[in-house]
C-alpha cells in the first residue's frame, strides 16, 4: 500500500502550467510505443510463420550487427541536426520505409522478412531514444523529476494497447495491413509531438537530436584487463544478455509450434504487449523494493539467474508453451527490476572514473554485442551440432550457474568495499541513498554503529537514519549507554527527531551531573532532546535556562528559540531583566539571545545590549535584531560595521532585514560623512540580500568615486549575479562603467609610461611605477567583474584567469572567445585593452583622446585623481624627480589635503625651500 | 629630524620579509599604523625573556641583538626585529639595545591585528608569504 501510495504521489505531482506539456507529451510516448508494439509482434510473428526456427538464431545475428550499426550512425547523424528536424526526419523516413516494407511483403521474399525485423529494431532504438530526448527538453530538471511517471505510465500503457490492438484487429485487417496502422500511430505521434512543443515555455533551441557517445574500445579492452572486478561484471552483463536471445528463442519455437498465421500474430502480440509489460509494471513497482528489502543487493543479483535456472528445469522436463512463456516472463521481468539495482552493486568498487568511462561502452556495445553472441552460439548449437530444442534449457542452466558463481564474487567485492568505504566514513551518501534498502548494507552499518570507534558509530547511525522504513529506535536504545559524548550526543539528536522519549531519562541524569563549564558534545544534544520530548517542557526550560552551566543554559535557550509558544512563556520580561543587567557576560549573551523571543517589545533593552562591551553579547544582539528587523536598532548595527570583531554579525543581521533597507543602506553608502570603513562594508549587506532593489542601489553606486567603495559595490553585484541569474543586471549603467573603467585603464597607463624606465629600487618613483602597475592589474579585474554582469560570469572569469595568465595559447583563446562573445562596442575599446599592448599609447589617444605624457604631466594628472596613496605617491615622485614646476599644485594640496597626503607634500616643499 | 611621512614609511617597511608579498597600496596601510620612535644610546628597545609585542624597523642608527651579556648580531638601517613576534607570543630569547642614536618605526601588534581584520587581502598576502617560507623549508 505504502508502495502504492508512493508511485500515486510521483505520478499526480503536475503542477500548473505543466498539465498540456505533460498530457501531450504521455500521448507522444504513448503513440510512439502503440506504433512499437505493433511493428515488434507483426515482425517476429511473420519472420516465425515464414521461415523455420532455425533461421532465428541468423535474425539475432543480423539484428545485432546492422539494428546497432544503422542505430550508431544515426545517432552521429542526429547529434549534429536540431531536436525538432531529428524528429520530423525520422517520422517520413520510418512511415515511408515502413510503407514500403509493407509493399514489399506483398512478394513475400525472404529478405524482406529479416530487412523488416531489422528495421523495427532499428525504430525502437531511435523512436523511444528520441522520446525521451524530446521529454528532456520540454521539461527542466525539477519538472522531470515529478512528471516523469506519469510519461513513463504513458509509455507501458501505449506498450500494453499497441499489442492489444494487433491481437484484436489482426482478423480483421490482416498483418500487412497492421504496418499501415502502426504508420499512421507514428504520424499521429509527431501530430502530438508538435503540439508538445507549441506549448508556452518549450523552447528547442539548441537541442540535438542526440547524444554522441564518446568511448574508446583500446582504453575499456585496457580496463577489462586491469581490473578482476570489471572482467566480472563484463562477464554478468554478457550473460546477461545471452540468456536473453537463448530464453527468447524457446518461447519463439514453442510459440511458432502452437500458432499459425494471424493466430500467431495475435498470440505474439497479447504476450509482448499485454502480458510482458503487466508483469514488468507489477515487479518494478511492487516488489522490487520489498525483495531488495528481503534479500539484499547481493541476493537480489541472484534473483535472476536462480529464477531463470529454476525456470529452464521446468522447461526442460516440461517443454511446453505454457513453461517457456513463464521462463521469458521470469527473464524480462527480472532483468528490467532487479538488474537495474544489482548494476548499483556491481559498479560500486569500481573507481567513479572507470564508472563513467565504461557506461557508454556497456550501453552501445556490450548490449548488442552479447545479443549477437547469443545468435552465434545458437547457430552453433542448433545448426552446426544439431542440439534439439528442448535441450536449449540445460545450456540455459550451465549459464545461469556461471552467471550465479560470477554474481556471488561480485557481491562478495562489494562488501568488501562497503565495509571498507563505512570505515574510512566515505560511503557516498547518494549511492547509499540507492543501496539503503540492502539488507547486507544495513546489517553492515548496524555492525559499525555498535563497533568500538566512535567516530564511525555516529557516522554508521547517520547513514541508518536516513533509510525509509528503517526502525532505528531499538539500536538507539542498545547503544543508549555509549561512553562516548559524541555518540550520545548522535543517540539523543536521532531521538529527538524521531520523538521519542527512551533516552529521557538518561539525558536528564547527564544535564543533572553537568558542572559549570563542562562542555561535553552530548551536553547541548541532552537539553534539546529534554526539552524537546518531555511532557514536562514548561518546567523543565526555565530550570535549565537557569542552570550554572552556561552550556546548558545556551543549549535550552537555543532549543527554545524556534519554538514561539513555549518561548515566550519561559522567556519572561523579568528574566530579561535580571539576565540583561547580570555581571556575568555569559547571561548578557543568553539575554542577547532571548530578545528575540520577546520581538519589539524589547527594543529598549536590544538596544543596551547592542552596546555592549562584549563582543559575544553584542553579536547575539545583532542576530536578535536580524530577527526582529526594527529600524529602531538600524543606526546601531551600521555603526557596529566599524568593529572587526562584530562586523560578520552586523552584516548578517542587516542582510536580515531584506530589501526594506536597501534604499537607506545606499543612502548611507553615498554620504561623506559616514566613516570609510563602514561605508566600505555597506555593499556587502547589499549583496546578501537576493531582491532586485538590493542590485537597483548597487547600480547606484557602481561608479562610486572612492575605489574601495567601488570594488565592494562591483563583488556585491557579481555574487549576487552568481546566486541569482534571475535578477536584472543589464541596462546602460554596467555598459557605462566598462567604459568609465577602460578609459581609466588608459589614463594609468598613459601615467605609468614615463617611470618605467626609471631604475633603482626602493626610491618613490620606483614605488609610484609599482602602485601603477598594480592598479592597471586591480582595474583589469573590476572591468571582467563588469563583464560579468553582462555576460556568462562562469565564462567572464574564466578568460580573465586566462588572460592574467599572460602569452600563451590560453591567452590567445580568451581573446578569441571575447572577440567572439562581446558587443561591438565593447570590443572596440576593451579588445585593444587586452592585446595590443605595443600600441596602448597610439590607441589610447584614438579612443578616448588621452596623450602620451611626460613625467611632469604625468604627475599633474596623477595629483588630481583625489586617491590619496596615488597623490602621496606623486608628490614624493615629484620631489625625488626635482619636478618644481609642479609646486603649485603640490603647496595646494599641503594645505587642503588630508593629514598624510599634507605631510607628504610639506616634506616636498620642505625640501625644495 | 622630521617625522617620516607615509611614502617614506612605505619605503622602509618593503624591507620587511614578512610583507614582501603587499602591494604599495597595502603597504600604505600597514604605514598609518607605524609610529616612529627614537631611542638613546644605549636604550633597551626590548628585553630578553619578555613577551614582544610590536614589531621594529630601524630606519637608522644600530641596534645590538643580545643574550646576557653575549652580543649576537648587530642591526643597522633597514634590518627589522621581532618580525614573528606578531604572530608569535612567546617570549623572545633576546634582548634589543641601541648603541647609537637610532630611530625605528614601531607597529604594535594589536594595531596590526585590526588593521588585518578590516583588511582580509593583507592577510592574504601574509600567509601567502608564510606558505612560501614553509614550502622552501620543506623543499630544503
Amino acid at each position: 500500500m505504502k508502495a502504492f501510495r508512493e508511485f500515486w504521489r510521483k505520478l499526480v505531482d503536475v503542477r500548473p502550467g505543466e498539465y498540456l506539456r505533460t498530457f501531450f507529451m504521455s500521448m507522444y510516448l504513448m503513440c510512439v510505443l502503440f506504433a512499437y508494439y505493433i511493428l515488434k509482434a507483426v515482425s517476429r510473428a511473420l519472420f516465425l510463420d515464414k521461415f523455420d526456427i532455425d533461421k532465428l538464431p541468423y535474425l539475432y545475428v543480423l539484428i545485432a550487427a546492422f539494428g546497432g550499426m544503422l542505430a550508431y550512425f544515426y545517432s552521429k547523424l542526429a547529434a549534429r541536426t536540431s531536436l525538432k528536424t531529428a524528429v520530423t526526419t525520422a517520422t517520413v523516413f520510418f512511415i515511408s520505409t515502413f510503407l514500403v516494407i509493407r509493399w514489399l511483403l506483398g512478394f513475400q521474399m525472404a529478405f524482406t522478412y529479416y530487412l523488416f525485423n531489422i528495421w523495427v529494431s532499428l525504430f525502437s532504438i531511435v523512436a523511444v531514444t528520441q522520446g525521451w530526448l524530446v521529454a528532456a527538453n520540454v521539461f527542466n530538471a525539477r519538472e522531470a523529476k515529478r512528471v516523469y511517471g506519469l510519461l513513463g505510465l504513458g509509455a507501458v500503457i501505449g506498450a500494453g494497447f499497441g499489442g492489444q490492438f494487433a491481437a484484436w484487429t489482426v482478423f480483421i485487417i490482416g498483418s500487412n495491413n497492421l504496418i499501415v496502422a502502426s504508420s499512421v500511430m507514428i504520424l499521429l505521434s509527431y501530430v502530438v509531438f508538435r503540439l508538445a512543443i507549441a506549448q508556452p515555455g518549450v523552447t528547442l533551441a539548441g537541442a540535438t537530436g542526440g547524444e554522441e557517445e564518446h568511448f574508446s574500445l583500446v582504453d575499456v579492452l585496457s580496463d577489462i584487463r586491469r581490473y578482476k572486478h570489471f572482467q566480472v561484471i563484463i562477464g554478468i552483463i554478457a550473460l546477461t544478455y545471452v540468456v536473453d536471445v537463448l530464453v527468447e528463442f524457446q518461447f519463439s519455437a514453442m510459440a511458432k509450434a502452437s500458432y499459425k498465421g494471424a493466430d500467431l500474430v495475435r498470440f505474439t502480440a497479447t504476450f509482448m504487449g499485454i502480458y510482458l509489460n503487466l508483469v514488468n509494471f507489477v515487479f518494478q513497482f511492487f516488489l522490487t523494493g520489498a525483495v531488495v528489502r528481503r534479500f539484499g543487493v547481493g541476493g537480489a543479483l541472484q534473483v535472476m539467474p536462480v529464477s531463470i535456472a529454476i525456470a529452464s528445469i521446468i522447461t526442460y522436463a516440461q517443454p511446453r508453451l505454457l513453461t517457456t512463456a513463464a521462463t521469458r516472463l521470469t527473464e524480462a521481468a527480472t532483468r528490467y527490476t532487479f538488474n537495474r539495482t544489482g548494476m548499483e552493486l556491481l559498479y560500486l568498487p569500481l573507481p567513479a572514473e572507470l564508472k563513467n568511462r565504461t557506461k557508454a561502452f556497456v550501453d552501445i556495445f556490450a548490449d548488442r554485442f552479447s545479443r549477437g553472441l547469443g545468435g552465434m552460439l545458437l547457430v552453433l548449437l542448433i545448426t552446426v551440432l544439431g542440439l534439439p530444442i528442448n535441450q536449449v534449457p540445460l545450456v540455459v542452466l550451465v549459464l545461469t550457474i556461471c552467471w550465479s558463481v560470477l554474481s556471488w564474487r561480485a557481491q562478495r567485492e562489494y562488501v568488501t568495499t562497503v565495509r571498507r568505504r563505512i570505515e574510512s566514513r566515505r560511503l557516498d551518501i547518494e549511492t547509499a541513498r540507492i543501496n539503503a534498502d540492502d539488507a547486507v548494507m544495513i546489517g553492515l552499518l548496524e555492525q559499525t554503529a555498535a563497533g568500538p570507534n566512535a567516530r564511525q558509530t555516529v557516522y554508521a547511525l547517520g547513514l541508518l537514519v536516513e533509510v525509509e522504513g528503517y526502525a532505528i529506535l531499538p539500536l538507539l536504545r542498545k547503544l543508549a549507554r555509549a561512553a562516548e559524548p559524541t555518540v550520545r550526543a548522535k543517540l539523543y539528536e536521532i531521538a529527538s527527531r524521531a520523538g521519542a522519549a527512551d533516552l529521557l531519562e538518561q539525558a536528564m541524569a547527564e544535564i543533572r551531573s553537568s558542572r559549570a563549564g563542562d562542555n561535553a558534545a552530548s551536553i547541548g544534544p541532552a537539553v534539546s532532546y529534554a526539552i524537546t520530548v518531555s511532557p514536562e517542557s514548561v518546567n523543565l526550560a526555565p530550570r535549565l535556562l537557569n542552570h550554572p552551566n552556561q552550556h546548558v543554559a545556551e543549549a535550552a535557550m537555543r532549543c527554545l528559540l524556534p519554538n514561539a509558544a513555549l518561548a515566550t512563556r519561559v522567556i519572561t520580561p523579568e528574566w530579561l531583566a535580571e539576565a540583561s543587567a547580570s555581571p556575568d557576560a555569559n547571561r548578557r549573551r543568553l539575554a542577547a539571545m532571548g530578545v528575540e523571543a520577546r520581538g519589539a517589545d524589547e527594543l529598549p533593552r536590544l538596544a543596551a545590549l547592542l552596546a555592549d562591551r562584549e563582543p559575544a553579547v553584542v553579536e547575539e544582539a545583532l542576530h536578535s535584531a536580524g530577527v526582529i528587523r526594527s529600524r529602531t536598532c538600524l543606526n546601531a548595527a551600521v555603526g557596529l560595521l566599524a568593529d572587526p570583531h562584530v562586523r560578520g554579525a552586523a552584516i548578517a543581521a542587516l542582510a536580515q532585514y531584506g530589501e526594506m533597507i536597501a534604499g537607506t543602506v545606499s543612502d548611507l553608502m553615498e554620504d561623506s560623512a559616514m566613516p570609510e570603513n563602514v561605508r566600505r562594508q555597506l555593499p556587502r549587506v547589499l549583496g546578501r540580500i537576493p531582491s532586485q532593489r538590493a542590485v537597483d542601489m548597487l547600480m547606484r553606486s557602481i561608479g562610486h568615486p572612492d575605489l574601495g567603495v567601488r570594488d565592494a559595490v562591483i563583488r556585491a553585484l557579481n555574487r549576487l549575479r552568481e546566486r541569482h541569474p534571475e535578477l536584472d543586471y543589464g541596462g546602460a549603467p554596467v555598459a557605462e562603467r566598462i567604459h568609465a573603467e577602460a578609459r581609466y585603464y588608459f589614463e594609468l597607463h598613459s601615467a605609468v609610461k614615463p617611470f618605467r624606465t626609471l631604475t633603482g629600487s626602493r626610491s618613490a618613483a620606483n614605488l609610484l611605477a609599482y602602485t601603477l602597475d598594480q592598479r592597471l592589474l586591480v582595474t583589469l579585474e573590476r572591468l571582467f567583474r563588469l563583464l560579468g554582469l553582462k555576460y556568462p560570469p562562469r565564462q567572464m572569469h574564466a578568460a580573465y584567469l586566462a588572460l592574467a595568465r599572460g602569452k600563451g595559447d590560453d591567452h590567445s583563446a580568451a581573446i578569441e572567445f571575447l572577440d567572439n562573445l562581446l558587443d561591438r562596442e565593447l570590443k572596440r575599446y576593451l579588445l585593444p585593452l587586452l592585446d595590443d599592448a605595443g600600441r596602448m599609447a597610439e590607441r589610447g589617444l584614438d579612443l578616448f583622446g588621452i596623450p602620451e605624457r611626460n613625467s611632469q604631466e604625468a604627475i599633474r594628472l596623477l595629483l588630481r585623481t583625489g586617491d590619496s596613496w596615488l597623490v602621496s605617491c606623486a608628490i614624493a615622485t615629484a620631489q625625488q624627480l626635482g619636478l618644481r614646476g609642479l609646486a603649485g599644485e603640490i603647496r595646494d594640496l599641503a594645505s587642503s589635503a588630508g593629514e598624510e597626503v599634507s605631510a607628504v607634500a610639506e616634506s616636498a616643499l620642505a625640501a625644495w625651500a | 629630524m622630521a617625522e617620516l611621512n607615509i611614502v617614506e614609511k612605505v619605503i622602509a617597511l618593503e624591507a620587511v620579509d614578512l610583507l614582501k608579498n603587499l602591494t604599495p597600496d597595502q603597504l600604505s596601510r600597514v604605514a598609518s599604523i607605524a609610529r616612529e620612535v627614537k631611542f638613546a644610546p644605549g636604550r633597551a628597545v626590548f628585553e630578553a625573556n619578555q613577551r614582544l609585542d610590536a614589531l621594529y624597523v630601524i630606519l637608522d642608527g644600530a641596534v645590538e641583538l643580545h643574550s646576557g651579556d653575549e652580543v649576537m648580531h648587530r642591526a643597522g638601517q633597514n634590518e627589522v626585529l621581532g618580525a614573528w613576534a606578531l604572530f608569535d607570543q612567546e617570549p623572545m630569547p633576546v634582548g634589543a639595545r641601541t648603541v647609537e642614536d637610532t630611530r625605528l618605526l614601531r607597529i604594535v601588534r594589536d594595531d596590526f591585528y585590526d588593521l588585518l581584520s578590516d583588511n582580509s587581502e593583507i592577510t592574504a598576502a601574509i600567509f601567502s608569504t608564510l606558505v612560501r617560507r614553509f614550502r622552501a623549508l620543506v623543499g630544503n
